[in-house]
């Protein structure tokens, strides 16, 4: 059923790596994010007085408004990271086996 | 009184609508708005004719010749997804519960990553024009793409009407016209993108559009900010000063109390936008997988700038908006519904002038994103089922794009007639509609297809099918369609958003399906998936002679 090439591919130490450590970094970034926000959910069903408390005392931002913003920080660093182990990791490795399998 | 009068040739008609609209007591005109409108009518007609002459092939057709670069498919990407339903629902959302509307800033942001982190780059990998072909790539063709199809015009149909009947609204306030006639110019107008400019045309006009919406985004918010003297907390403090709820609105609980409905809407969120056909298809018109990951990345960008704009724009039109007598009714509702907060602010930032180029803007959004959508759909008849199914894969080239372009009109003609009689629907309920079919219907099949080496073509038939029903069926019995549309008393289905139940329904179904599977066409969609995962993460490796 599967092709020479193929069989050599899912043998191949680089494409082994390439497949671990890309599910490693997109699993965690995003559990980590719906994580939040179930956690953001479930605070505004259950404590919702708690998100509604100012951040620092005497302010008047509260802390819903503030994880809000954190959550859309956050999306886009771990964006910028996921981007940056793309180009440098992933691309590469991948451009390294296609080039061995059509040798 | 609003003037009822026969719709006819839209454009023809907009030109006598200034005196239409002050016997019939509308809004009064603004110039500026109908310069602008004018103005990106023309340009948009111009890019049209200028892409039908570079559309000859089916992948100029679907895909803009997959020469769409990173950047401005981002732009694109970011384009379809600020829509009127975010613009003016969300903000309209913030504007009367205030930190309710955060539940749908940081969902609507999420579902982006989940594309980044899981999808885009297989997405491109793997399929040619529509994210059909990857759920068909080592499945069963013909019943598997039909489902997807289903899916995709189950998607895209209410969420064009969403767009258009807030279209239709938007256009009746800002430029007088009736209801009817501003349904059938937008209407008419993408019918004419799509048909003559395919995806090219389509792009270029969302690029466009997405740097009008975020240019006018920017001088809004910042305009409230500078009338804030730039401090985010004397805002909070003024609109919770003005607000009729006072200080709830800084409190989540104003419009979603209960746990199932908030998990609803975060997972239609999160997993819907990773099941919305028009913007799978944007992932197609890239050159590779590295671009479509560009794609993301900048469209996330954009998306979560934007979306941190609204929140501020909402707030501001609670201080500025809420109390101002010019834009109240005489029952002291807003002017146009809350849907229209955001569009009335601007008239407060930079007057008559500013508020001629956002409804411009709000227009120009309208008919790019309903654009994106008409293609999607066509595309679902002409490539899924038409292509493929009907002509297993092998029709020729100008028959397959003459069913495209005739099944765009049909889709043009329909929405148009579906429009006019839903007038008065809430947008942004129609828009999230669409999102839970959208996420418990193609997402979950997209998913364990690139995903799960066990699941078959039964598995995915089986799932995908109940996950529509789930949904469709919820959505009946819910409050949107029983109670407001059909005139029941009390729901069946106490919940608005279907979607915890219809991705359930979707998953356990096709994970029973798919290992109770023992047929021969099982074992090898099995064995076909170690191919389809290396193709998923290297891309297509070619001729190995």
């Amino acid at each position: 059923m599967l092709s020479q090439a193929d069989k050599e591919i899912l043998s191949n130490k680089d494409f082994r790596r390439l497949v671990t450590v890309r599910r490693w970094v997109s699993w965690s970034f995003l559990l980590f994010l719906l994580g939040f926000y179930l956690a953001f959910g479930l605070l505004s069903v259950y404590f919702p007085a708690f998100l509604a408390r100012p951040l620092f005392t005497g302010g008047v931002v509260p802390i819903g408004v503030a994880m809000g913003y954190a959550v859309l920080a956050m999306i886009f660093i771990l964006t910028l990271a996921y981007v940056w182990v793309a180009n440098g990791l992933f691309e590469p490795l991948g451009q390294k086996i296609t080039t061995e399998v059509e040798r | 009184m609003r003037p009822r009068l026969m719709p006819y040739a839209p454009l023809l008609f907009l030109t006598a609508t200034g005196a239409q609209a002050l016997d019939g007591g509308g809004s009064e005109i603004n110039l500026t708005a109908i310069l602008m409108f004018f103005l990106f009518i023309g340009i948009t007609l111009f890019i049209t004719w200028w892409a039908a002459s570079r559309t000859r092939t089916r992948s100029d057709f679907y895909a803009a010749g997959k020469s769409i670069g990173g950047f401005q498919n981002g732009l694109a990407i970011a384009g379809d997804f600020m829509s009127a339903a975010t613009f003016l629902g969300v903000t309209a959302l913030v504007y009367s519960t205030g930190m309710d509307g955060m539940l749908f800033i940081i969902g609507g942001t999420m579902g982006w990553a989940v594309i980044l982190l899981l999808v885009a780059e297989r997405l491109r990998n793997l399929g040619q024009y529509t994210f059909t072909d990857v759920v068909a790539f080592r499945l069963e063709r013909g019943p598997v793409r039909t489902m997807s199809a289903i899916g995709s015009l189950a998607v895209a149909i209410p969420y064009l009407l969403a767009q258009m009947v807030g279209a239709g609204a938007l256009i009746q306030i800002l430029f007088g016209l009736p209801y009817e006639s501003a349904v059938i110019l937008v209407g008419v107008l993408m019918t004419l993108y799509v048909m003559f400019g395919g995806m090219l045309a389509t792009t270029w006009i969302q690029t466009i559009k997405a740097v009008l919406l975020l240019t006018g985004g920017t001088i809004i918010g910042y305009g409230v900010m500078s009338l804030m003297n730039f401090d985010f907390g004397t805002l909070i403090t003024a609109a919770v000063n003005t607000h009729a709820k006072g200080a709830a609105i800084m409190a989540p609980g104003v419009m979603f109390t209960d746990i199932i409905t908030i998990i609803s809407i975060g997972l239609a969120f999160v997993f819907g936008t990773a099941g919305l056909p028009h913007v799978l298809m944007r992932f197609f018109t890239v050159p590779d997988a590295r671009q479509a990951r560009r794609s993301v990345a900048y469209a996330i960008g954009f998306i979560g700038y934007f979306q941190s704009l609204i929140f501020i724009i909402g707030l501001g039109a609670v201080v500025y908006v809420s109390r101002n007598p010019e834009f109240l009714l005489a029952d002291g509702g807003l002017i146009g519904g809350s849907n229209m907060s955001a569009v009335h602010l601007s008239k407060v930032i930079g007057g008559d002038l500013f508020l001629g180029f956002i409804s411009a803007v709000a227009f120009a959004t309208i008919l790019a994103v309903v654009s994106g959508l008409t293609l999607s759909a066509a595309a679902a008849v002409s490539h899924d089922l038409y292509a493929n199914v009907i002509r297993h894969g092998e029709s020729d080239r100008d028959t397959e794009l003459r069913i495209s372009r005739i099944t765009t009109l049909v889709i043009g003609l329909t929405t148009m007639a579906l429009a006019i009689l839903l007038e008065g629907e809430n947008v942004a309920v129609l828009a999230l509609i669409a999102l839970a079919i959208a996420a418990s219907v193609n997402f979950p099949v997209l998913f364990l297809s690139m995903y799960w080496s066990r699941f078959t073509t039964r598995g995915a038939l089986a799932g995908g099918y109940a996950g529509l029903a789930t949904a469709l069926i919820l959505v009946l019995l819910g409050p949107t369609v029983w109670v407001t549309l059909l005139g029941f008393e009390r729901p069946v289905f106490p919940y608005a958003y279907p979607t915890l139940f219809a991705m359930l329904a979707n998953l356990s179904c096709a994970y029973y399906f798919s290992v109770t599977d023992k047929s021969h066409r099982a074992f090898a969609e099995t064995e076909s998936f170690d191919s389809q995962w290396i193709q998923s993460e290297i891309g297509p490796v070619e001729e190995q002679s």
